[in-house]
């Protein structure tokens, strides 16, 4: 493994201020779970780390029917996806998060190391993106809450400034007239990075869609929505017919690339297959 | 021919238990100490910079600023190390023909081949150095596929050996009539069948640690299968006396036979540690076992059969291409063994068979479980499949109308006494109501449409010993201590098998004490007999048998002092469970211990023997039954439950046994579904020498394995009738899988591994 010098921040604008003056090769080390291992297989280079973990006030878990869920930036996959109100309310994270690399990886990973990271394939982008949820911003001289479907900008890429830290994360409320659903697709069941991840997260009342929301990981260079497809679904009894179409649509609106882990084309067909299996399932929260 | 060897029955007090091993607490505890746990004072780190290219003359290497940077001690290149030309496999003039491997040459012949080494004072710093060095190549015309590189004109990769790419001359075999048999055929299935590059991922990386003393011995920890063949080829190579090189190997994290080949780290480890004199480790990343370990041969087979109506298989034409990579390593064993193999498991008079093996500018391919017969079973039993398919016939009925029986010639060109194929098909049969299952009601599941269930079976046979290719000798010693504790020293590696465990079994047994009281000492070529090295599915086979001859011998020593104290003959006393006793008279008796101490006047007894065994070898069989579900949406395919049947002859260690079959397994679903060490075409870059994606199947993705293991064909050459197991799950599954997938959705498989993707083109094409 490459030498790097280790800095601990006890504040957050102590961490901002050791972005800012460290320069180049300086990143926030939170749970180490990608860091290191990017360190030591020499994917990327790192000068410095910046240890935020003794940060205080950023392992909250908060809920309310009207806000939603927040949770700050050191709360653990793991930590969560033990949480009983995930497990009830929001299935699509839930199987998000239970499908990120191991246990013993989940509970040193946080989420939001997982989203910054913005890595295409990233399990817990997709349902958060499906969900609408909003980043929390901090810089030495503002705050700024930026919605999730606007936080990325290419693989690996975000639109945090230097300095800036994300610090939690809110997902809206999940009414009882919402249904969620995560689909991941890899070549084994555990232990793996998505070659195809589906989220969906739908309204519906009076049997009626009256919002739909699809994400489409590892089929472009950030996570994607689909909008034409939601478009389609938009107004309608999800009907066998009309989710198939869309499933369809979904194809046309993804772009993805050819790698060791899948072609493009298969790749496509799983964005269709998984979308129709994603709606299917999340309209199984009322049946 | 029935089994007419005779073979002691007994009954048996500690073989065919699952006794508690010995190693289990200290691994589950982290205490077990491994190659790469060990610090010796002063220890360097050595590093190896490996080429970013596939064929290129080296013009010139600069270490002048890596051996400027702080910490650096040394660095190796080919112009300062002995140039000495050797065998890349241990085992010369058999796995190996040709010497063509020097430690560093000025030639690269794959991408990621060591180009020089360095030690500095920690891993990072060796690490930082190895940039350093600039490297200069002449780039010279490369070939990555064995078609390829035997066209003639193509780039030559070594200029010893047959040439043309050549690893060795091609193997044939010709047995019966071929053109007489194809005459009498009814119908003829020809195809072609390949194999991918799967890499066995041991979980403890290539380590190794060199150390130097003041009288010139070199001391040298390492992670093999083969102690002494390194020893040997260490003291060849750095030309030394086998008493000044001393290989210590304690516990290991696997190595399923491709941690027995000369290493190019393991000769650069010691070079390093004579030049700084200090000792030095050097141990693999992740990438680099990938890279500069060993993978299973890429083969391409071509196949024809001929078939009467009845089923009767009346010819078998067969050619085989292995893909050596970029040396021979035991490129020429594996074609030996894989095209000898394709005599038998079906029988069949008239054959003719080629095998060849050709360099390619990729990485090295060596020995690993199932050793070429992977590859050549692969085609055989899916054509068999395909036979009973043009025939109407249950695949199962012409397996078993087909199987080698008794008194039939093994490939190994001997009638093969324990015969047990056609028991382990019709077991299979029976317990599953196979003929129900067949004529099962094909419906899909309404609530699961898109699933399709396939039931198939694979067979398999497998040598225990690589005999005739290696005239193998098996060695034990047997002390018997004073307090009445039993020491086995033993040269066999222990991989993780629990092979330990059962030599002690086999010891206590036979001499009559707990297996408490035996102990083992192994992993030390200074102190233990020679060994051959832990491979071919053999250590029970062979060493056991040579530990229970010294047994017997220190058992007879034993009872003779005994007799002495108990002034009784010999005869009239025997030893059980610890205990010496008159036979007549049970009440009489005294304890090893008493047996072996001090008594007035008489000192304590020294008691040792050693057991040679040479054996021919032996035959262990399966057969596989596999249900998979295959996803026609997704392409995915699972595997849902597999039935193994095997017979291995006289159980030692029944859990040991199960783990071995139920690893295999897991090995073989990676290899026929999902693992592909992937080396990019146009460049001879590897694609995914890592974790992240080259996948194995985990405990989620495993099966229900409900395994059989019969004892109705023991083999006298074993312990009691014991024969290998090591090797023979991982040959049959892999069909057994294809053949599945055939029988749910109709399509047929030639390769490996059947991905996803391939099942959905395939689906296409056949319009579903």
């Amino acid at each position: 493994m490459r030498r790097f010098e280790y800095h601990r921040a006890d504040t957050l604008e102590q961490a901002s201020r050791l972005l800012t003056d460290l320069g180049d090769d300086t990143f926030l080390f939170n749970g180490g779970t990608d860091l290191l291992v990017e360190i030591r297989e020499r994917l990327r280079r790192v000068r410095n780390v910046v240890d935020i973990k003794q940060i205080p006030g950023l392992s909250d878990i908060t809920y309310d029917e009207t806000r939603g869920l927040t949770f700050g930036a050191l709360v653990t996959v793991g930590r969560l996806e033990r949480l009983p109100l995930v497990c009830q309310r929001y299935p699509n994270l839930r199987a998000a998060f239970a499908s990120l690399g191991s246990i013993q990886v989940r509970n040193r990973a946080t989420v939001i190391g997982n989203v910054c990271r913005a890595s295409p394939s990233a399990d817990t982008i997709p349902p958060l993106m499906a969900d609408g949820a909003f980043i929390h911003i901090y810089s030495r001289t503002n705050m700024r809450v930026v919605p999730l479907a606007e936080f990325f900008t290419g693989p690996g890429k975000t639109v945090l400034a230097r300095g800036e830290i994300v610090t939690g994360i809110t997902v809206p409320p999940a009414g009882d007239n919402t249904g969620k659903a995560y689909l991941k697709h890899g070549r084994r069941k555990a232990m793996e990075l998505s070659t195809v991840g589906v989220a969906v997260s739908l309204c519906m009342d009076d049997g009626v869609c009256s919002d739909i929301r699809i994400a489409l990981g590892a089929v472009g260079a950030t996570v994607l929505r689909a909008p034409e497809a939601e478009a389609m679904l938009r107004g309608t009894r999800l009907d066998a017919a009309t989710v198939k179409s869309a499933a369809n649509k979904a194809t046309e609106e993804c772009t993805p690339i050819s790698n060791v882990r899948a072609s493009a084309d298969y790749r496509r067909d799983m964005v269709g297959v998984l979308t129709g299996r994603a709606i299917k399932q999340a309209l199984e929260a009322f049946a | 021919m029935n089994v007419t060897a005779p073979i002691e029955e007994r009954e048996f007090k500690i073989v065919g238990k699952s006794v508690k091993r010995d190693d289990v607490l200290e691994k589950v505890t982290g205490e077990a100490e491994y190659t790469g746990d060990v610090k010796l004072p002063g220890m360097l780190h050595g590093k190896i910079k490996r080429a970013a290219t596939a064929h290129a003359r080296i013009k010139s290497i600069d270490v002048s600023k890596a051996l400027a940077y702080p910490g650096v001690k040394a660095v190796l290149t080919h112009e300062n190390v002995p140039r000495v030309l050797h065998y890349g496999s241990p085992h010369p003039r058999s796995a190996s023909c040709t010497k063509d491997q020097y430690i560093l040459d000025d030639k690269v012949r794959f991408w990621g081949e060591g180009v020089a080494a360095v030690a500095a004072i920690s891993e990072e710093i060796a690490d930082e150095a190895l940039d350093l060095i600039e490297v200069e190549y002449e780039p010279l015309p490369a070939v990555f596929e064995p078609e390829d590189a035997a066209q003639p004109g193509a780039p030559l990769i070594h200029n010893v050996g047959p040439g043309g790419n050549l690893v060795l001359d091609p193997v044939r075999v010709n047995r019966g009539d071929i053109d007489a048999g194809f005459a009498q055929a009814d119908f003829v299935l020809e195809g072609t069948f390949s194999g991918g590059r799967p890499h066995p991922a041991y979980m403890e990386p290539n380590v190794c640690i060199a150390d130097w003393d003041g009288s010139n011995k070199l001391t040298f920890r390492t992670s093999t299968q083969t102690a002494f063949m390194v020893r040997g080829i260490l003291a060849e190579v750095l030309g030394l006396p086998l008493t000044k090189v001393r290989v210590l190997v304690d516990h290991m994290g696997g190595g399923f036979g491709a941690k027995q080949d000369c290493f190019q780290h393991e000769f650069l480890c010691a070079l390093l540690a004579k030049e700084t004199r200090r000792p030095v480790k050097m141990e693999f990343t992740r990438h680099e076992t990938f890279v500069a370990g060993r993978s299973r041969h890429p083969c391409k087979v071509w196949l024809k059969q001929g078939f009467k109506n009845d089923g009767t298989l009346v010819a078998r034409d067969m050619k085989l291409v292995y893909d050596s990579g970029a040396y021979g390593s035991h490129g020429p064993g594996v074609t030996i063994v894989g095209t000898n193999a394709a005599t038998s498991l079906y029988r069949c008079e008239n054959v003719r068979l080629e095998g060849r093996c050709v360099y390619t500018n990729t990485p090295i391919n060596g020995a690993f479980r199932g050793y070429g017969v992977v590859q050549s079973y692969y085609a055989l039993d899916i054509q068999m499949d395909e036979a009973a398919e043009r025939l109407g016939m249950d695949p199962a009925e012409l397996k078993l109308k087909n199987v080698v029986r008794a008194g039939d010639i093994a490939p190994s060109g001997h009638p093969i006494l324990g015969h047990g194929l056609e028991i382990c098909l019709q077991h299979g049969i029976d317990v599953l109501d196979w003929k129900k299952l067949r004529n099962r009601d094909r419906t899909p599941d309404p609530k699961h449409p898109h699933i399709s269930k396939g039931w198939g079976i694979g067979c398999e046979m497998h040598g225990s010993s690589a005999y005739p290719g290696i005239k193998e000798q098996g060695n034990a010693t047997v002390k018997v201590n004073e307090d009445g504790t039993v020491t086995l020293l033993t040269g066999a590696a222990g991989l993780g098998t629990g092979a330990h465990t059962a030599l002690a079994q086999i010891v206590a047994e036979e001499l009559g004490v707990r297996f408490e009281d035996v102990g083992i000492i192994h992993g030390d070529t200074d102190v233990v007999p020679w060994d051959i090295g832990a491979f071919a599915s053999h250590t029970t086979y062979l060493v056991g048998t040579a530990a229970k001859m010294a047994a017997t011998k220190v058992r007879g020593a034993v009872l003779e002092r005994a007799a002495m104290k108990l002034q009784v003959t010999p005869g009239e006393i025997d030893l059980s469970e610890g205990r010496i006793f008159v036979t007549a008279e049970p009440g009489r008796f005294m304890t090893v211990a008493e047996a072996m101490g001090p008594s007035r006047g008489i000192p304590a007894a020294n008691i040792v023997a050693n057991g040679t065994y040479e054996p021919t070898k032996s035959y262990s069989f399966a057969a596989h039954f596999t249900e998979v579900d295959v996803d026609t949406e997704t392409g995915i395919v699972e595997v849902k439950r597999v039935i193994p049947v095997h017979d291995i002859g006289r159980v030692i260690h029944p859990i040991a046994a199960q783990g071995q079959i139920e690893g295999g397994i897991q090995q073989g679903i990676g290899h026929t579904l999902t693992e592909d060490y992937i080396i990019d075409k146009k460049t001879g870059r590897s694609l995914n020498a890592g974790l992240v994606d080259y996948k194995m199947p985990l405990s989620m993705d495993m099966p229900d394995i409900e395994t059989i293991i019969l004892e109705a064909a023991p083999d006298p050459g074993g312990p009691w009738g014991a024969k290998g197991v090591g090797e023979d799950p991982i040959i049959a599954i892999g069909p057994a899988i294809a053949n599945a997938i055939h029988d749910a959705i109709g399509v047929r498989f030639h390769h490996y591994p059947i991905t996803p993707e391939d099942i959905l083109k395939a689906l296409r094409e056949k319009g579903a």
